[in-house]
């Protein structure tokens, strides 16, 4: 094939680091009061204590609470193999107790090479696990039950929840279950009974601080020197970055970033668009990458879906605004016709179409979700009569009236004018 | 059986007619349908690829968005996070991501939600796709598997997905660097989930649109990329519960320029058509920006603009332009009217019909005109139901005992009123009710009362009329329009002429609700010489 262009290899080596969780927070965890050294020390001396123990990983979602974990299993199936089966749940696919013991019973069974029947009913699927926790116990191998969306197993009866604890206090066995989920409140849904068998432990994700988060995008974006990549190119491109990352402007960029979501994989997004737009030519992240990257992500799609707009659906929009300031309560697509027409006769615009125009333009609106009706599917009307109101506010309005191309002026001037 | 039993080649084979021919004819049909059977190759696109350049020219106005997209997919083996692209209804979403694949040359499985309305047909679906599975009449054109929950649908993606790529590496491994035309290229698959939107009128959307936005921490495979293609924007699909937010990619509409360039492509006559488009295209742009409704609005336009040209390929000059235009100018205020309405293909004695018709009635020009009769056809006793219903909707209840005397007949007794202030402003509340509240529910019992005395008057005039005549089917006497009613009624309920309202609070039978308006309400009675105004309860 012939050389690969390194600035092509280099892209597809930092692609391939921000899709993969392991490497972004393996320098988060290296010091002793990580979470994961907290983690990795209650499984490790469950493991060697042969006890039960149960936690909750919580933190806003992306600031890595299951990458943190897979990194801690996957050192612990190094450091005592064969003694460790980890079966993993999601709240999202398994929330209803006949499917959680299902997928328990077939990932157990594909660990201990065993035949799942699909035909098995709930009993026996129980039944099994129960067996299977009392068998693994004696053979003093710990099960670590992982699940996911912790908190959609605490809606309804929780039922998994209960049987899995309560088998684990009855029955010879060394289970730990690792809980883990957004809601910073999510003990608190736990009912009495299983409240009670669940141990009050907390490990608390918070997002990172302003030197982590420098590390970090040094990790994540520096090129290895010793690879396939030639040398000079890697220094050169590493030397660019520091260049980059030390910038005023950059550091601004990132708070400002930073300020809605400050979690890690908010983060990983802004430097996935930043290195996806890398120039090829020369091969170097610049400074300009951060600033288109960021102006991708900061949208406004109200301002966007106006700009989309044809001018016959802002005289609709315009005529709701103005409903809406008489202080009509609940108006209709009739009483916007109304409104129309009576702009018409008073300022003699030309721009007065039939009425099914008109209908059609409203259900244009209607799908760019600009507008929505305020009856949910009541009363089986036709859309003339059911009762519709603004999603958009008056000042967004406003906005996205004055940067319209071609807007008509007497748009702006009924909008000013208010009366 | 010859060849009156053998069915056309032309026409696609029904079960029957195929069941019809002989035994070993059918056998032979079935086998020649069936085709080789799917490998991973049929993964991709399938036809020749083509060039960057052929992509960005096939899509003017659209640059910057397909690079952007090229970029964010990346070279044939590197991971992507999840894509979202969005934008307005024809703003060639869909085309361009399939394009892309096609010069990509790169496998994908796409899956849009609206032929797959429900959950377990999208799962079906993909899965089918996936394992290269295609539905015959081998397999009763049943699904690989049967996956109705999203845990199944996880594993059997996982296990399917695993399988396709490990036959990707083998492949690769088999065949070195020679890339022949249509292999694979690369180790990655692609997930398209088109017109995401409509998954949240499902009823499991609580839970399905979750799940496919977590898709990709789900599955954890570095090789899948999911790519989800939308109407709307993504803050529209904010739940209780939350997801890692996809990268957007937003496609505006068109712009007037873009558009211009769209209309121009395959056109034979450039010049002329881009003077046909100086004329239109503003004037309708201000309606709507939107591809499909402005070609179904330009076609019959052009063809009226080309009328006086005997010679389609010439190139117009100046007075020519002026000429076209200012044939072409009267028409074009009304079809701003009728900009949406995408009229049917009428049979050549009707158009002729229509000609000799606008040759006698002058047309008004600016707001349209509707053209007085009805287009489709309606027996009369569903015309006669039509317009009861629009009276039972339109007045209060309270009302009939003072419009339809005891006979059945009309009340001729108009009563003069000196109309006062107050009853003024009441008419005007009442008209504004009217307007707001829309047209009232009535029940079934007070509609065939109202038909009944509308056809025992009809009758009378029919009689008239036509002796002797059974045309209409009338036997005399009051049960001849009755005859069938209900059958009528269920005919206009699915034609939503009708439509059921709530239902009483006190008795709890079903109430009906009519939803003609006025004018056609109108139409109907002309057609059947009907004095409608005379019932009206307004002015």
């Amino acid at each position: 094939m012939g050389r690969v262009n390194p600035a092509e290899e280099a892209l597809n080596l930092l692609r391939t680091r921000l899709c993969n969780p392991s490497f972004v927070f393996k320098p988060l965890s290296d010091s002793p009061d990580s979470n994961y050294s907290k983690l990795k020390f209650l499984i490790s001396s469950s493991v060697t204590e042969a006890c039960n123990n149960s936690i909750l990983l919580l933190g806003p979602r992306g600031s890595g609470k299951i990458a943190v974990l897979e990194l801690v299993l996957k050192d612990l199936l190094l450091e005592y193999p064969d003694m460790i089966s980890v079966i993993t749940l999601s709240g999202l696919l398994h929330c209803d107790d006949n499917s959680a013991f299902k997928e328990i019973a077939r990932q157990l069974c594909a660990e201990h090479q065993l035949l799942f029947s699909k035909m098995a009913s709930f009993d026996d699927n129980s039944q099994f696990m129960i067996a299977m926790l009392r068998e693994c116990g004696l053979a003093h191998k710990t099960i670590i039950f992982v699940l996911d969306e912790f908190d959609l197993f605490a809606q309804g009866k929780q039922r998994v929840l209960y049987s899995l604890l309560d088998a684990m206090q009855s029955v010879t066995s060394q289970a730990v279950v690792i809980g883990v989920s957004c809601r910073l409140d999510a003990d608190q849904l736990l009912e009495k009974r299983v409240r009670s068998r669940f141990s009050h432990r907390k490990l608390l994700f918070l997002p990172p601080s302003k030197e982590d988060l420098q590390r970090l995008l040094e990790h994540i974006l520096s090129l290895p020197v010793d690879s396939t990549l030639p040398h000079d190119y890697a220094v050169e491109f590493n030397s660019k970055l520091q260049n980059v990352l030390a910038d005023e402007k950059f550091k601004q960029i990132i708070n400002t970033y930073m300020n809605s979501d400050a979690t890690v994989n908010h983060l990983l997004k802004l430097l996935f668009r930043v290195v996806s737009s890398m120039d090829l030519g020369s091969g170097f992240l610049s400074l300009e990458n951060f600033k288109t990257a960021l102006s991708n992500n900061q949208r406004q799609p109200k301002l966007e879906c106006i700009k989309d707009c044809s001018i016959l659906e802002l005289y609709i929009l315009v005529c709701m605004k103005r409903l809406e300031i008489k202080e009509q309560n609940s108006y209709n697509f009739n009483s916007v016709m109304k409104e129309y027409k009576s702009i018409r006769d008073s300022f003699q615009t030309s721009d007065y179409y039939a009425r099914n125009v008109c209908i059609r333009a409203f259900e244009h609106l209607l799908q760019r979700e600009l507008i929505c009706f305020t009856d949910n599917r009541g009363h089986n009307q036709s859309v003339e009569f059911r009762p519709a109101k603004l999603l958009i506010l008056s000042h967004e309005l406003h906005q996205g009236l004055k940067s319209y191309r071609s807007c008509p002026a007497i748009l702006l001037k009924l909008m000013d004018r208010e009366v | 059986m010859g060849k009156e039993g053998s069915p056309q080649i032309t026409q696609r084979t029904t079960r029957s007619s195929s069941s019809a021919t002989v035994a070993n004819n059918s056998v032979k049909t079935t086998k020649a349908s069936d085709s080789h059977p799917l490998t991973i190759n049929d993964l991709v696109f399938g036809e020749d690829p083509i060039s960057l350049n052929d992509l960005l020219s096939s899509f003017p106005g659209r640059r910057i968005h397909i690079l952007e997209l090229v970029r964010l997919l990346g070279t044939s083996n590197s991971p992507m996070l999840p894509v979202f692209m969005y934008g307005g209804a024809s703003s060639g979403k869909t085309s361009i991501i399939l394009q892309m694949f096609r010069h990509f040359n790169r496998p994908f499985v796409y899956s849009s939600c609206r032929t797959c309305y429900s959950p377990r047909i999208l799962f079906e679906s993909v899965l089918n796709q996936l394992l290269l599975h295609r539905k015959n009449g081998v397999n009763s054109y049943s699904s690989a598997k049967r996956c109705e929950r999203p845990s199944d649908f996880v594993n059997l993606l996982r296990e399917a997905l695993s399988n396709v790529i490990n036959n990707f590496k083998g492949n690769a491994g088999k065949l070195g660097t020679k890339k022949l035309g249509g292999q694979v290229d690369g180790n990655m698959i692609y997930l398209i989930f088109d017109n995401l939107e409509l998954v949240r009128e499902w009823d499991k959307s609580s839970t399905i649109l979750p799940f496919l936005f977590n898709l990709y921490d789900i599955l954890k495979m570095p090789e899948v990329g999911l790519i989800f293609v939308s109407n709307t924007s993504p803050d529209t699909y904010y739940s209780n519960m939350g997801y890692v937010d996809p990268i957007p990619v937003h496609f505006p509409d068109y712009t007037e320029d873009d558009l211009r360039q769209i209309f121009m492509r395959n056109q034979a006559n450039r010049k002329l058509y881009s003077s046909f488009l100086d004329v239109v295209l503003r004037p309708f742009c201000r309606i709507t920006r939107r591809v499909d409704e402005l070609s179904t609005s330009f076609s019959p336009l052009f063809e009226k603009y080309c009328e006086p040209l005997s010679d389609l390929g010439v190139v117009p000059n100046e007075e020519t332009k002026r000429r076209l235009f200012s044939h072409l100018q009267p028409h074009i205020a009304p079809s701003l009217n009728e900009v949406f309405k995408v009229s049917s293909q009428s049979s050549p004695e009707a158009q002729s019909n229509k000609e000799t018709k606008k040759k006698s009635s002058r047309r008004k020009l600016g707001v349209c005109e509707e053209i007085d009769e009805l287009d489709f056809h309606m027996s009369t006793s569903a015309k006669y139901l039509l317009i009861s219903a629009f009276l039972a909707s339109r007045n209060p209840a309270t009302l009939d005992a003072s419009l339809f005397d005891s006979m059945g007949g009309f009340d001729s007794r108009k009563r003069k009123r000196k109309s006062s202030q107050k009853s003024l402003e009441h008419k005007e509340t009442a008209e504004q009710e009217l307007l707001m509240k829309g047209p009232g529910t009535f029940p079934l019992e007070r509609l065939l009362a109202i038909f009944q005395c509308l056809t025992s008057v009809a009758e009378g005039s029919i009689d008239e009329e036509e002796q002797g005549n059974e045309g209409l089917g009338v036997q005399g006497g009051e049960g001849g329009l009755m005859s069938d009613v209900l059958l009528q009624l269920s005919s206009l309920c699915n034609a939503n002429f009708i439509i059921k309202g709530g239902s009483c609070p006190l008795e709890g039978s079903t109430r009906y609700r009519s939803t003609v308006c006025e004018d056609m309400a109108l139409k109907v009675a002309r057609s059947l010489k009907f004095p409608l105004s005379k019932y009206l309860y307004r002015r």
